[in-house]
């Protein structure tokens, strides 16, 4: 492995396959080469299949259907070891949706069972007995000048028990609506977001300080800085939806 | 007479006048509104109906291809003289299967016609069948769709699953890999599927995904697609795979004579796209069950015109406007349009207006059904500008076009829902084949518009 090469595992892309999220892999590797890092991304496609943690700089997982969760958790469980080393060392795993579940401590579903997760993020999943769709902008918490902006699909809600959250909300439901405000988690690099859109797509520069990140967790810091046209659509983009979202809350307002 | 009988007739009553009356305003809104009205009134109303055979009614179901599969299956039957009431027009939701019942039945609640075959709205299915319980149940596909409600496919799947009984018939498709897995419901199954044929196709693009199996959640493997997300499949984690003999099957057909072969019979068709394939199949099947023999079903085939189609035509000017029309959220509609324009190599204007969700609150704007999509073929073929439109959408739009690979010089995104200015940068190109893909709202809004500016003598109007 060279220097300047981004190991991006895509994690069980056909069962985690919701939401058009494959974008975030293509997203990924737009960004890395526009820091000119050669990407190499390996898919992990079976639940026995094994994963490369060494070579690993960022484990990715979209979104899935709910009822995947427990294979997904049982198949982790068994490279345990390993993966409590890789988070251990603040290496990049993602999780978006309901697939954060799979990192939560435990999922309650609608019929009372409960699926236990991996227990790395403090937090419990209450399945929702119907699906709430909307626009999602939340603020980093640990970069309060980064803001992402998407939609959410909800069919958990979030409760985290720790303050762990990934972000603050400034529109949508995030991770329980009015409760606590907040959106996704976070714990080391392990990170949840509900956020879709595909939400690297959608926020590139988020996907460019994960690749930051990636590379200076193995010591490499990239010098190469993007142009700032290069985000100019992302940008425009996330401007109308912000105009979209003042003028449908105002006409919500007025009822 | 009881009192719950009286409450009927009252409904019954009530809801023919509403028949009578919505068709004097308009055809289309008397599909819905009088059985809508007559179930509030009596929650239970389509219990009341008398003198219906169950085993004679037929439920057509899934995400995708409900409404053709409907329309020529009735438009069979009835050539071969049966009467059959139905909900043609789209309207699929308990208060649509509730006005047709009303318009055919007498003014004591007996039904007139032999048979009932219905497209039922998936979220619906469980409400319509406690009081209509079909014997005959038809599941085309259970696909990605309107995710605002609907979530995931496994939402729907689970709704379905808990109405799906043994005193059922199940015809199933063969190849589509959620729909085929409720033969392990204890019901008769019946399979329908496609054949290899020459415009099957392989997905080896990296980024390509196919699902998670329904019976064990391993990954899905598709030996090949006869349509997007349909094709014979093996699960690569149990034995769950497609039937190599389905009871009917499409086979040996022939493109450019429209003619193919099922069951040992010959058909020629009107309509010969991949996807209507698999509403043949199972139209063949259904008409087995009604002993309904091959040259009756010949001729209904030669007859069919499909009303339901998703291709309009605007002319503007010197411009021909090809509108291809789309499901809300819903991505083989959306892969659909995509192919069908790849399919013109002819130099071309490619429209793309995705759109805000505004169907239901909150509104909201989803786009990323299309990072769902390939765009790989649409892209090769020949199309000289894009134009990305939509207040809040159109960059995002855009985005994806960017993302497979298109020269961002090569696309405007007018960030508008404004005809004027849509139109108005259509101007500006020579190119007069023009493809539109849009919800049918924007569509219609775009054609009243045409409309005005040609009656002001604008774009070749008198």
């Amino acid at each position: 492995m060279e220097n300047n090469e981004l190991n991006i595992t895509w994690c069980y892309p056909d069962i985690l396959n919701l939401h058009g999220d494959r974008g975030n892999i293509m997203a990924l590797k737009r960004v890395a080469e526009l820091l000119e890092l050669k990407v190499n991304i390996n898919k992990i496609e079976n639940y026995q299949d094994e994963i490369d943690f060494e070579n690993t700089d960022i484990l990715f997982f979209n979104a899935g259907e709910l009822k995947v969760v427990e294979p997904i958790v049982e198949a982790l469980k068994s490279k345990k070891e390993e993966l409590d080393n890789y988070i251990k060392k603040g290496k990049i795993i993602m999780a978006i949706g309901s697939t954060g579940a799979v990192f939560a401590q435990e999922v309650m579903r609608t019929d009372g069972s409960i699926v236990k997760g991996l227990g790395y993020l403090d937090m419990r999943c209450i399945e929702r007995e119907y699906v709430y769709g909307d626009d999602l902008i939340y603020r980093l918490k640990d970069d309060e000048n980064m803001e992402i902006n998407g939609s959410q699909i909800q069919i958990i809600d979030t409760l985290l028990n720790d303050g762990i959250e990934l972000g603050t909300l400034i529109y949508g439901k995030g991770n329980n609506g009015e409760v606590d405000k907040s959106e996704g988690a976070k714990y080391k690099n392990l990170i949840f977001t509900n956020c879709l859109g595909p939400v690297l797509v959608k926020n590139p520069w988020y996907a460019e300080k994960l690749i930051r990140q990636a590379m200076e967790n193995k010591g490499i810091k990239i010098e190469k800085q993007i142009d700032k046209d290069e985000y100019e659509i992302e940008r425009k983009s996330m401007e109308c939806i912000k105009r979209f979202i003042d003028k449908k809350t105002s006409e919500e307002k007025k009822g | 007479m009881n009192i719950k009988r009286i409450k009927f007739l009252i409904a019954l009553y009530i809801g023919k006048i509403l028949v009578f009356l919505t068709r004097l305003i308009s055809k289309e809104r008397g599909t819905n509104i009088p059985g809508a009205y007559a179930n509030k009134i009596q929650k239970d109303f389509i219990n009341g109906f008398r003198g219906i055979n169950y085993d004679k009614v037929i439920f057509i179901t899934g995400t995708n291809g409900k409404s053709t599969t409907n329309n020529i299956i009735v438009h069979t039957l009835r050539t071969a003289g049966k009467t059959v009431a139905t909900n043609l027009e789209g309207a699929n939701l308990i208060g649509g299967i509730a006005t047709a019942l009303i318009k055919n039945s007498t003014l004591t609640g007996n039904m007139k016609t032999e048979c009932m075959c219905f497209e039922i709205d998936e979220r619906s299915f469980a409400r319509i069948y406690e009081y209509l319980p079909a014997k005959n149940i038809c599941i085309t596909n259970l696909q990605k769709d309107q995710v605002q409600r609907n979530g995931e496919p496994d939402y729907i799947y689970q709704k379905l699953k808990k109405v799906i009984n043994p005193s059922m018939t199940l015809y199933l498709n063969n190849e589509e890999p959620r729909a085929k897995s409720f033969e392990d419901m204890g019901c008769k199954v019946f399979y329908y599927g496609v054949e290899k044929n020459e415009t099957s196709f392989e997905k080896n693009d990296f980024f390509d995904v196919s699902l998670p199996c329904p019976k064990c959640n391993d990954k899905i493997k598709f030996n090949y697609y006869n349509i997007d997300n349909v094709g014979n499949f093996t699960c690569t984690g149990c034995n769950f795979k497609s039937e190599e003999k389905p009871n009917f099957e499409i086979k040996n057909i022939n493109f450019k004579t429209n003619e193919f072969e099922c069951d040992g019979k010959k058909y020629k068709v009107p309509y010969s796209q991949p996807f209507f394939m698999y509403n043949y199949a199972l139209c063949i099947a259904i008409c087995q069950k009604f002993q309904i023999p091959a040259d009756q079903i010949q001729k209904a085939f030669s007859t069919f015109k499909n009303i339901s189609g998703r291709l309009e035509t605007i002319h503007y000017g010197s411009k021909e406007i090809k509108y291809i029309r789309i499901k809300q959220e819903n991505p083989e509609t959306l892969q659909s349009a995509f192919d069908y324009i790849a399919r013109d190599s002819n130099p071309k204007i490619f429209m793309l207006g995705l759109e805000q969700l505004v169907d239901f609150k909150p509104y909201y704007t989803n786009t990323f059904y299309s990072f769902d999509c390939n765009v790989n073929k649409l892209i090769e073929s020949n199309i000289e500008r894009y134009i990305c439109f939509s207040e809040a959408v159109a960059y995002d739009s855009a985005n994806r076009l960017i993302y497979a690979g298109v020269d961002k010089n090569k696309i405007s995104i007018l960030p508008t829902d404004s005809d004027e200015e849509i139109l108005k940068e259509l101007d500006k190109y020579d190119c007069n084949n023009v493809y539109l893909v849009t919800w049918l709202h924007k569509y219609e809004e775009l054609i009243k518009d045409v409309a005005k500016i040609k009656k002001a003598g604008g774009k070749d109007g008198k």
